[in-house]
């Protein structure tokens, strides 16, 4: 039960301080293949450098600090000495820990024409990545500090699962309908169905007398023959 | 998940125990019996021993058959590491623990205070939980749901004196182990089987301790170990996130009861109930908090892709309209809901679409009229016609009258 024992242990009395840690010409240099330095700059503990630092696909970034002891100066070799690239917006990270001379001086040098496999995917060149030390130890009080923002070439994003956009709402479709069939104006129908009946209008006009005498008699003629059936169906069921 | 061909090994030293939730849904907790189950207390007292050889084929069993299993790997147990990778995590070398020099504290750097992040599985205000053991990476597989990951300056490790620099370096060449480290390892990873079935894996069985439940992580602030291990085991034991469809309806706008088919351009109203489970009151209960559901009316391929919404008023109904599109066939309408952490929701109603019959067209246009017009003048004119020329008289104009 080994990590009870520790537990237990961590009970006694605290350790009253951890010494300090102190970061020494921390520098960075940025190179293309032919040697050219383009940038050569001192890190500064409060402030980033500006403007961001630039990579192309052929350049080459060469960081170099010391790690010593804050009071006494001597060179320290700490536990963990790491190079974090973070990319808050899209979450991408990467971590190269570093390694640590005896006289405490440690350096990384980036290749971008053979990149190490712990910088991170780049898919969006406008978002830099923030690159920072980590540095712990067992003996020394902790120390993380932001060293500059660094802008890669685009690379490819991160793998996905194919089935990770089924996780999220996905695009709405909306189904294309035929169009309506057109209809023709209604006042060309009335005006079509007028010209129909137009021969009627004519024959009315025409005739118009001789259909007013029709019209009269015929109204006569059938109110009388009304009556006149009517008298003869009474007369024959008084005969029954 | 491929079942891993372990031929044959069964793993006799994995104690187990066993419980059930008021769900009914029942849980294994896999973890390494040497451990004393009274230093655990605060969280295994209620649940009941259940020692038995647990082979990864049985485990793997037990979630397809709907048992929820919290995993409890150690930094040194290989058997369930090798299981991990059915789930998409890979574990740290053997040996290596979670280590972290941050924040500066006088409790030994392998226990880590992890803030708790924000996320629907956990409690909000949940304080800084400590951690010790192993930390796995995490594949891109969408049923993973990292519930709590390793803070940005740790890294796992087997040395854990301050000469180690140098193993850890040489992890990351070529040749070497690789380095866990980062804010993308995770150290509590959910995992939802496509049923819905529950896995949790838990790096090392600290958390779960008696000891880092009471113990302050900062001044006056008690960690967060015990509301965190009961945040994991209600998620794990189906209790919290879990929804069900109730019932779903369509019928025509206007009408109340569905049709055997609908025609094209129909106006269709689908309805759908949801429950979420209660905890507190242990009963199903209706829930409108879902705001991002969708419906497909689909025939192959989706026709129709819409949201669909909660019913003000009515809680735990969700409503839409659309219309039918205009092709026949046979439709289904389909809500299929995956979202991490939530009980997936899937549903297939199949409905067919007709054409309209003979007498759902539209009628008498008026484009129809003047032909209306003509036909009925002519069969009136006919009638006039007919009349005049039986019942008149026409005399002839050359000599003579007739009768």
């Amino acid at each position: 039960m080994r990590f009870l024992h520790i537990i237990s242990l961590s009970l006694l009395p605290i350790i009253a301080s951890a010494g300090k840690l102190s970061l020494q010409s921390a520098r960075v240099v940025v190179s293309d293949t032919e040697g050219t330095i383009l940038r050569n700059e001192p890190l500064s503990k409060t402030r980033l450098p500006s403007p961001a630092l630039t990579l192309d696909s052929t350049d080459t970034l060469k960081f170099t600090v010391q790690i010593l002891d804050d009071e006494t100066g001597k060179p320290v070799q700490p536990h963990q000495t790491f190079l974090r690239f973070y990319d808050a917006q899209n979450d991408e990270e990467g971590i190269q820990p570093l390694r640590v001379s005896s006289t405490g001086k440690a350096s990384f040098e980036l290749n971008m024409a053979k990149p190490p496999a712990s910088i991170p995917a780049t898919p969006d060149e406008s978002v830099p990545l923030r690159v920072s030390l980590i540095v712990g130890s067992f003996e020394y009080s902790p120390l993380s500090q932001p060293l500059f923002d660094l802008h890669l070439p685009v690379s490819r994003p991160s793998p996905k699962h194919p089935e990770e956009h089924t996780y999220a709402p996905l695009p709405e479709i909306q189904h294309t309908f035929r169009p309506e069939p057109k209809t023709p104006y209604v006042i060309l129908s009335a005006i079509g169905t007028g010209l129909v009946l137009s021969p009627w209008v004519a024959l009315i006009g025409l005739l118009g007398d001789v259909l007013l005498y029709g019209a009269i008699f015929g109204g006569i003629t059938i109110a009388a023959g009304k009556s006149a059936l009517g008298k003869v169906g009474q007369w024959r069921l008084a005969k029954a | 998940m491929r079942y891993l061909a372990l031929l044959g090994s069964v793993l006799l030293a994995i104690g187990a125990t066993f419980a059930k939730s008021s769900t009914g849904s029942s849980v294994l907790v896999v973890f390494d019996p040497k451990l004393n189950r009274q230093d655990y207390s605060l969280f295994f007292s209620g649940l009941e021993a259940y020692a038995t050889d647990l082979s990864p084929q049985s485990l793997v069993q037990m979630l397809d058959s709907k048992i929820n299993v919290i995993f409890v790997a150690s930094p040194t147990n290989t058997p369930l590491t090798t299981l991990a990778l059915e789930f998409g995590l890979t574990f740290s070398p053997p040996g290596a623990q979670l280590v972290s020099h941050f924040p500066e504290r006088s409790s030994p750097h392998t226990v880590v205070p992890i803030t708790a992040p924000d996320s629907k599985l956990l409690s909000n205000g949940t304080a800084p939980i400590l951690y010790s053991g192993a930390s796995h990476s995490i594949a891109p597989n969408p049923l993973i749901i990292p519930i709590l990951r390793a803070p940005a300056e740790s890294f796992a490790t087997d040395s854990i004196t301050e000469d180690g620099a140098d193993v850890i370096v040489d992890a990351v060449d070529k040749g070497g182990e690789g380095l866990w480290a980062g804010s993308q390892i995770g150290v509590v990873s959910g995992f939802q089987t496509i049923d819905g079935a529950r896995a949790t894996w838990v790096g090392g069985p600290e958390l779960f301790s008696d000891d880092y439940a009471t113990q302050e992580v900062h001044k006056g602030v008690k960690s967060g170990n015990y509301q965190f291990a009961q945040d994991i085991a209600k998620w794990t034991f189906q209790e919290t996130l879990t929804l069900k469809i109730d019932g779903t309806t369509h019928h025509l706008v206007g009408e109340t009861t569905p049709r055997e088919a609908y025609t094209t351009n129909d106006n269709v109203v689908y309805s759908m109930n949801v429950s979420a489970w209660n905890p507190e009151t242990g009963a199903w209960v209706p829930y409108s908090g879902l705001t991002d559901m969708q419906l497909e009316f689909t025939m192959l391929d989706p026709h129709i892709r819409t949201s669909i919404l909660p019913v003000k008023g009515k809680e735990g109904t969700y409503e839409v309209t659309f219309r039918a599109p205009d092709r026949h066939g046979v439709f289904k309408f389909v809500v299929d809901y995956k979202r991490k952490g939530m009980t997936p929701l899937r549903s297939e109603t199949v409905v067919p679409v007709v054409p309209p019959r003979h007498d759902g067209y539209p009628r008498f246009l008026s484009a129809a009229w003047p032909y209306y017009a003509g036909a009925i003048s002519t069969s009136i004119g006919f009638l006039l016609f007919s009349a005049v020329w039986l019942g008149g008289e026409f005399v002839p104009t050359k000599k003579g009258k007739s009768e």
